[in-house]
Formats: C-alpha cells, sequence, structure tokens
C-alpha cells in the first residue's frame, strides 16, 4: 500500500541521507517508523530503493496565521468546529536514510512512493539479512518493531554484541520506569535462548548495586500478560526465568547473615557467601589504598609483602619466629613482630623500608578487614566464585547493594580481573561472559579521580571484546560516563530520557523529534543504535520473564539477622538437613561468637561430608593448634640472680 | 511547452522575455455600470434578513483557472500566447473535498496563435508538436494590432476556460447528488443555467443589477441579509433568478465587500429557495478564505479548488 511520496523543494531538498515525504492525514506514520521509498527506473533500467526511518514530523495549513482562524470562527473555537470544510492540512515527514539499493552510486533519494516497510524491508533496511541467514544466524532479537500492522522483531548481531567484532552494552534511562534493569533482564534472556551454539558458551556476572534489582532471577514474573507472551513467542524467547543462577554476597558486619534482600529461607539453595582472606585481597590493594596513601615506597613495601610473605614461610634474624602469613590476623602479627624487632634493634629501617613506611602500610592493610568487613575475613578463609567453574547459560550475581563503597569497589575489581585473567587463560570454564553493571557514572564518571575500577572498565571497554569479557552497563545518565567507556560500546539502549540530559551535547545527532520521543517513551519501549543500524530504531520489549525485585521481596521477605545460632542452624541445613538448632546450640555452647562463625566459614568453604563432624572440629583443631600467647620474658635486672624468684 | 518553443525557433520567432501573465496585466474591463433588473421576488426588490441559522447544504464546489503567456513573436510581431486552462469539480466529504470524478477535472495547453497572421506553415508545423487554437474568426483577414492579437488570444483563453467550467457543470447538474457551488454566474453555463443543483456566486460587481433608489439598498445591506431576487438576462445567455446577499459585515471596508450576488434557475425559484440558498452560502463564510485578498466575498471551498487546480497545472 502506497502510503506516501517522497517531496522536495529548493528549501527543503532531499539529499542521500534525508528525505522528506507527505502521507494522508490518517497514515500509520510516526517518528520512528521505517518506510520503503520506490524510486522510478533510471534510465539504465535500475530501480532504486532507498530505506528509511521517520525522525521527524510537520503538520501545517494554508493559514498564514492563527489570527485568520480567529478571524473565521468570530473568535468562537466552537464555530470553527462547525466549519462544513476542513482547512486544508498537510502532514509531512523527515526521513533519515538506512540504506540504498543498490548502494551505489549513492544519489539524493528520489521522488518516489513511499510504502510502509514490511518484514522482509526490515530486515534489508537494517542490514539484519547479512546475519539472519540459516546457515550463519547469529541474531539475537531485541525487540519488536510496531507499525501499524506491521509487527517485526529486531535482532542484534551476536558478533557485534558479545564480540569479536565489536561488542558491549550500554543502557541508558531514568530510574523506575522498566528500562535499565528490565531490558537487561530481557537481553540476557534472548542470548541464551539465541546465541549460537558454534559460537561457543556464555555466561553472565551480574552487579546487584541497589535494593533487590536482580534478587529474584530465578523466580518467574506472574505480572506477564498475554502481550507479553505474545511478544515472547514471535522472538523466540522462552517466557520462563533463568534455570541457572547463583546468588554471592558477603556477610553482614556481624556475620549472622549474608547481606542481601534474597535472604529468605525459600531462597537459600542457591545464595552463597563471599568471602576473600588476605591473599584474595592483597592482590588488589590498590583498590583501597588511595594514591595519597601509597607512595613508591608504601608500594614497594606492598610488593615485598605480596612476593615473599604472604602463602610462605618467611623468616628473618629481626623475628623471632619463622611467620607463615595467610590470613590479616597472620599479617597482623608479622608487622608486630617486624616493628618490635626493629625497635629492639634501634633500627629506623628494615630491608631498606622505613619505620615509618611500615606502620602507614600495617594501618593501611590491617584496617582493610574492619572497612570491608564481612567480605574480608581475618583467618583467610575464602568463598569465592566457582572460578574454572562456570556454566554456559549461567547467571551469577554478586549483590553488593548492602556493602560499604570501598567493598564494592575490591569486589568489582577482583571479579573482573578474575574473570579476564581466566578467559584469556580459556579456563573460566565459558567462552564468553557478560558483566552486568548498574550505575555506571558512579564507577566510570567522566570526571573525578582517575580510580583503579574506572581503568579496569575503560580496560574491559577497550579489549574485553577479544577476550570474550563483555560490558553490559547501564545509568540514568550517560553524559555523566567516561566517553571512552560509551565509545566502545558498539550497542546502546536508550528508554525513557530526562530531558535535561536530551540537552547535553552527546544527543545533538538525534533529531528534535527523536528527542522528544525519547522523553516521552513508554515503559518496555527503548531505542536501539546497533552497529548495523545507519539510524536507530525504536521497539518495543517483554515485560522481564523473571521476578521482580519489588514484587520479590514482597513475596520473599527478608528475614531480619538471626541470632547466631540459628545463622549457624541455617547456613549448616543448606549442607546437611539433618542440623537442627538444638544440635547447633550444643555444639557451640561456650564457643566465642568470633570462632564459631569461622568454623561456619570453614565448614561451607569445605563443604565436607560429613558436616557436623568437621564442623565441631574446627573448634578442637583451633584449641589445639592456637599458639598458646606467651608473655614476652622481662628483662633481668643488672645482679638479680635468676634463681632468686624474689629478687629486684 | 519545450516542443512548441523548438518549433517556435525553427519557425523564426523571436522568444519573448519571461514575464507576468497576460491575466496580470488586462486592458480595463468595461466601465462600472448599473443595470436595471426585473423583480421576481414581489414586486420590487427589498431588504430581506435572511431567516434561519446558516445551514450546510453545498455538496461540491466548481471553479477554473486560466493563466497565459506571450512566448513568442512572430514575424510581424504577431504573438504567439501560451495559454493553460482548467476547471474541476470538487466534491466536500467528510468536509474535506476530493476529486469528485475523472472527468470532473478538465485540464488543457494550447498556443493560441492567429492563423491567417502565422501563415499555414508555421501553423502547421507548431500543430505537428503541440495543440494549437486559432484566435481568429473564420475568413478573417489583417492587417492587426499586435495589442489587438493579444487580446484575442487571452479572450480565446478566457472562453476556453467557460467553455471547461460549463462542461464540468453540466457533468454535475447530470449526475451529481447535491448543490453546485459556481465561481462566477451559472447564466453562461449551459445545462446547467437550469439546473436547481447549480448555484452561482458572483464576487465582481462591475454591473450592479438595480438602479434609482435600489442602489443604496445594496450597498447598504448587511451581514446575513439579502435583496429578494430578480431576473437577469442577458442576449446570449439564459436567464436566472439572481439576489445579492451580504456575508460579512462590511465595516471598515468598502461598500461591495463581503457582498455576493447568488444566481439560481429561474424554474423553481421562489422566496423560500432563495433563503435556503442563503443560508448554505452563509454557511460556507467559514474558514476563512484568507491569504487570498478576495475573502469577503470568497468561499474556502473555491479557494480550495483554486489551489487544487494550480497544483494539478503546474
Amino acid at each position: 500500500m502506497t502510503l506516501g511520496r517522497v517531496v522536495a523543494t529548493e528549501r527543503k531538498p532531499n539529499t542521500p541521507h534525508e528525505f522528506h515525504f507527505w502521507t494522508a492525514l490518517d497514515a500509520p506514520v510516526g517518528i520512528g517508523t521505517i518506510v520503503r521509498v520506490e524510486g522510478p527506473a533510471t534510465n539504465d533500467g535500475r530501480l532504486v530503493t532507498v530505506y528509511g526511518v521517520v525522525v521527524e514530523g510537520f503538520s501545517y495549513t494554508d493559514l498564514q496565521t492563527p489570527l485568520h482562524d480567529v478571524l473565521g470562527a468570530d473568535g468562537d473555537p466552537a464555530a470553527a468546529v462547525r466549519a462544513p470544510t476542513d482547512r486544508t492540512e498537510i502532514r509531512l515527514y523527515t526521513a533519515h536514510s538506512l540504506r540504498h539499493v543498490p548502494d551505489e552510486p549513492l544519489q539524493p533519494v528520489p521522488m518516489g512512493c513511499v510504502h510502509l516497510a514490511t518484514d522482509d524491508d526490515i530486515a534489508i533496511a537494517l542490514r539484519m539479512d547479512a546475519y539472519l541467514r540459516e546457515d550463519q544466524r547469529t541474531g539475537i532479537p531485541i525487540g519488536v518493531y510496531r507499525s501499524g500492522a506491521t509487527q517485526s522483531p529486531i535482532y542484534l548481531d551476536a558478533d557485534f554484541l558479545l564480540g569479536p567484532e565489536a561488542a558491549h552494552l550500554n543502557i541508558s534511562g531514568v530510574s523506575g520506569l522498566a528500562t535499565k534493569t528490565s531490558a537487561v533482564e530481557w537481553l540476557l534472556g534472548s542470548i541464551f535462548a539465541h546465541f549460537p551454539t558454534q559460537k561457543g558458551s556464555v555466561a553472565a556476572v551480574c552487579f546487584n548495586v541497589k535494593g533487590p534489582d536482580l534478587c529474584f532471577l530465578d523466580q518467574p514474573n506472574d505480572r506477564l500478560d498475554d502481550a507479553d507472551r505474545a511478544l515472547y513467542e514471535a522472538m523466540g524467547v522462552p517466557a520462563e526465568p533463568f534455570k541457572d543462577v547463583q546468588y554471592f554476597a558477603p556477610w553482614t558486619a556481624r556475620g549472622h547473615a549474608l547481606a542481601t534482600l534474597r535472604s529468605n529461607a525459600a531462597l537459600a539453595d542457591n545464595v552463597h557467601p563471599l568471602t576473600w582472606g588476605l591473599r584474595e585481597v592483597l592482590q588488589y590493594a590498590e583498590v583501597l589504598l588511595n594514591k595519597d596513601d601509597v607512595d613508591a615506597k608504601a608500594d614497594a613495601l606492598i610488593d615485598f609483602i605480596r612476593e615473599r610473605v604472604v602463602n610462605q614461610e618467611f623468616s628473618d634474624a629481626l623475628l623471632p619466629r619463622a611467620h607463615t602469613v595467610r590470613s590479616f590476623a597472620d599479617l597482623e602479627q608479622w608487622f608486630r613482630d617486624v616493628l618490635r624487632g626493629m625497635e629492639g634493634h634501634n633500627a629506623e629501617t628494615w630491608r631498606t623500608h622505613h619505620v615509618a613506611t611500615i606502620r602507614k602500610v600495617r594501618n593501611r592493610l590491617t584496617n582493610i578487614s574492619t572497612r570491608c568487613r564481612g567480605l574480608v575475613t581475618d583467618d583467610g578463609t575464602a568463598n569465592d566464585l566457582p572460578w574454572g567453574a562456570f556454566r554456559d547459560r549461567a547467571v551469577y550475581v554478586i549483590d553488593v547493594a548492602a556493602s560499604e563503597e570501598d567493598a564494592q569497589d575490591l569486589i568489582f575489581a577482583r571479579i573482573v580481573s578474575q574473570l579476564r585473567e581466566q578467559l584469556e587463560r580459556r579456563t573460566l570454564g565459558v567462552d564468553h561472559v557478560i558483566v552486568f553493571v548498574d550505575e555506571l557514572n558512579k564507577y566510570a564518571p567522566s570526571d573525578g579521580p582517575d580510580t583503579y575500577v574506572r581503568q579496569m572498565l575503560l580496560d574491559i571497554a577497550e579489549r574485553g571484546r577479544y577476550l570474550g569479557l563483555v560490558l553490559f552497563a547501564a545509568q540514568q545518565f550517560r553524559s555523566q560516563v567516561h566517553r571512552r567507556v560509551i565509545g566502545n560500546c558498539g550497542t546502546a539502549l536508550f528508554g525513557r530520557m530526562d530531558m535535561d540530559e536530551l540537552a547535553t551535547p552527546g544527543y545533538a545527532t538525534l533529531a528534535p523529534a527523536t528527542r522528544i520521543k525519547l522523553s516521552t517513551l513508554d515503559k518496555g519501549q527503548l531505542m536501539v543504535r546497533h552497529p548495523h543500524f545507519a539510524q536507530p530504531v525504536f521497539v518495543r520489549f517483554p515485560r522481564p520473564a523473571v521476578l521482580g525485585g519489588r514484587d520479590g521481596v514482597e513475596r520473599f521477605p527478608a528475614e531480619p539477622e538471626p541470632s547466631l545460632d540459628i545463622a549457624v542452624t541455617r547456613t549448616l541445613r543448606t549442607l546437611d538437613p539433618s542440623v537442627t538448632l538444638e544440635w547447633v546450640k550444643q555444639a557451640i555452647v561456650a564457643a566465642p561468637e568470633d570462632d564459631v562463625l569461622r568454623a561456619r566459614n570453614r565448614t561451607l568453604q569445605a563443604r565436607p561430608d560429613d558436616v557436623k563432624a568437621y564442623f565441631r572440629a574446627q573448634f578442637r583443631t583451633r584449641a589445639a593448634s592456637e599458639p598458646v600467647s606467651v608473655r614476652p620474658p622481662s628483662l633481668p635486672l643488672a645482679g638479680a640472680g635468676d634463681e632468686d624468684p624474689y629478687g629486684f | 511547452m519545450r516542443d512548441a518553443l523548438r518549433a517556435l525557433r525553427r519557425a523564426g520567432a523571436a522568444l519573448a522575455a519571461s514575464g507576468p501573465t497576460l491575466e496580470t496585466q488586462a486592458p480595463a474591463p468595461d466601465p462600472p455600470r448599473l443595470q436595471r433588473a426585473e423583480p421576481f421576488e414581489g414586486d420590487a426588490v427589498r431588504v430581506v434578513p435572511v431567516d434561519g441559522d446558516p445551514l450546510v447544504g453545498i455538496a461540491a464546489f466548481l471553479d477554473g483557472i486560466q493563466q497565459s503567456r506571450v512566448l513568442a513573436h512572430g514575424p510581424g510581431g504577431v504573438p504567439l500566447v501560451h495559454g493553460t486552462v482548467a476547471a474541476s469539480v470538487r466534491r466536500r466529504r467528510d468536509r474535506t473535498l476530493v476529486s469528485w470524478r475523472d472527468d470532473a477535472t478538465r485540464i488543457a495547453r494550447a498556443l493560441f496563435v492567429p492563423r491567417a497572421a502565422i501563415g499555414e506553415t508555421a501553423w502547421d508545423a507548431l500543430g505537428a508538436v503541440c495543440a494549437v487554437r486559432d484566435t481568429l474568426e473564420p475568413r478573417e483577414r489583417g492587417p492587426w494590432h499586435p495589442q489587438d492579437l493579444t487580446a484575442r488570444a487571452l479572450s480565446a483563453v478566457q472562453r476556453r476556460r467557460e467553455a471547461f467550467e460549463t462542461a464540468c457543470a453540466e457533468l454535475w447538474c447530470a449526475a451529481g447528488d447535491g448543490p453546485l457551488f459556481v465561481d462566477g454566474g451559472i447564466a453562461g453555463a449551459g445545462a446547467a443555467a437550469h439546473s436547481p443543483l447549480a448555484i452561482g456566486v458572483v464576487k465582481s460587481h462591475r454591473t450592479l443589477y438595480v438602479d434609482g433608489e435600489t442602489v443604496s439598498l445594496v450597498l447598504n445591506l448587511r451581514e446575513g441579509e439579502r435583496t429578494t431576487a430578480f431576473t437577469v438576462t442577458s442576449p446570449r445567455r439564459a436567464p436566472v433568478a439572481s439576489w445579492y446577499l451580504r456575508l460579512r459585515d462590511p465595516t471598515s471596508h468598502d461598500a461591495l465587500w463581503g457582498l455576493v450576488r447568488v444566481e439560481v434557475a429561474l424554474d423553481g425559484a421562489n422566496a423560500e429557495r432563495a433563503n435556503l440558498v442563503s443560508r448554505w452560502l452563509l454557511a460556507e463564510r467559514s474558514p476563512v478564505a484568507l491569504p487570498d485578498p478576495r475573502w469577503g466575498a470568497m468561499a474556502y471551498g473555491i479557494r480550495l479548488t483554486e489551489e487544487y487546480l494550480r497544483a494539478v497545472t503546474q
């Protein structure tokens, strides 16, 4: 059906990239509509077809001034409505070219008939035909393009979404309008359903940075309606939650429960503690130490500790005994002995390190376990992600919403570094990992200090695609994110945007009507930029098939932090359902709280066959192995005999 | 047009510099005059208010346009005029004017030339490449004043336009299904002059069909008032019933502003019909035909029809 006709005037000429057309008043055209222009046959018999997307619309009548209408209606608006003839009105649209067929020579858009694009047209217009071929299909559905009766799935190219050609995704949109989190949840489901098997395996690591957003990815969403299900069906994505989700969260400061809103006992099966000891943390100490703290001298000492002290026996003439530092507690003991030895020898330096530097580094390092309490353990017990055993189509959620900022940075830095290293060595267990980070403007701001985390994000954005490490990042204000991170994201999604944000220079390339449409998008609507698409395209995506954060906390309320015995019981029950509260009470009676928590953590880490025996053994082991604290011998006074106990 | 220009060059004509159309530089028409008309509604022309609110009754609009330019000058300064004429009936459907049927829009372009003045060879050469119409009477012989030839060409174009308008009016009156608003009189519109469907609305008043004291009655008509009907007769035209109607308040305008003279077929004309037709015309005051300078007396439907014709002839 012919929808409109291309027009051009001297004032508004057509170019190869922009053209104008008019339509009937009731034509199903709007901002974002994709159209096909069929030009007349050229002298050599070629038929030129141009595909475009509407970016601006105009409407006007033959009135020269509004006063004429007032005059005609005698100042009565109702009279204007009663006029027997409507004023002639035009609907004039401006479209930006998506594709010319043939591509060469690239000429101004011809005066031709304009048609609504069909499914096939859309595939050609967006160059999706190249990656939707049966034999080399790499399309990942991102949403459905709707115009009139047309409902056409829009696909992203996996090679340009997850690498290696291009990669990374950035999502912008105001909070609370189902843009960022919902879009990522939907897209992950789509990727898991459509990522081609010949491209390898893929998993996702999601950082939950606020509230319960990502806490219920394995629970179904009962708010899906028929329209949502139709969208899922149209795009060939199962409308079901993720099948393999593992949650990780640090302990709370008290250590009785994990610091996550997914604390309901009914969901505890796949929630794991995330705790690191000295070995894990020291490698990323820079994350927690700012540049004022760590000068070249301190850096040298940290390197020395990392290389020569940690996880090996260390002896020195200065020290009263050999040290094997495996935990923050061990490290503190080591520092204490070093400093005491220096005092004893009245030395200002030890192994070229000045006493002031040693004191500063001691202060900063041992302080980490306090600043990141719940994440960092004094005793070196570590519960970590399943490095080397990542599973295909699994989601690993790291809940850092309740963690302090330092701990968040440390978690992010270490996990992403580990992912990068293991992907580089091909030992992670999967070929591609999607890392989802919300609030990107906080972690990679366009201004402010150059932090370790920002450097890491830049590194992923610039080099991650070669490794299979893909960044899916979201933020409310794209303009506040480092432009190298944004610039390296091959694909961008935009939900409803704030008008102030749209007024920033980054959006200047969008037509005014497109910007206004962006500021009024409904829930579930996105504007998509993708390397294959010459212009942004508007799509609609279904509600995520997973339970939303707010619904989740209503259905599975977070439980208050329990008493120690209950906390231990709950944790041990995940390993051995026969563990009872009474048994735990008896097992931990008279044991200090720190010891009980340490025993619990070690049991969790070891996951022994006989949970009860292992747990009990932790108390005995500690009692047996703990060195008896020996008071340092008093220095004898001159002249006093050794055998005279009363001698002074 | 291009073919005609080539033919003219070959015929040795000097191409004229492009300038304004002949319509804009036409000599002054006949001087304004008063002409008594026979009262048809009562014994004398009176003023009556239109009874009832404006009522939408017009189903279609008919208008024609013409455009003439001297394209070239032949030997002896003979003007060779290119004329475009068009007429159309635009039907109103859902408050929008649309084409009624294909043959209700007529467009023609031709060279209007004095055959005897340019000679048979040039006539044949032009006729081979474009439509050519003779502006002289058969067997008429010169010499002619060049401006007289131009005026004859303009007159021929005008006759052609009127013929198109008449054909369109007759078509509607034969097959249309409601009142037709005709821009101008209907007395010369052939069968349409006798049709109850045709309503002629004359905006120009070079001739006022009143005399004596009735002149002031017409000039002092107030908005929504009309005169009683009278009969307009002319030697080569059909007699029609006619009356003056004030569409808009002329305050701060001249006395003829907002004044139209309505023509309807004599058959069936009476006071009741004059009132009804006047209500229909009053309804057409909105929307106003601005920015057309004749908007005081022009219906928007006629303006749209003119715009349509300009669009399709350009």
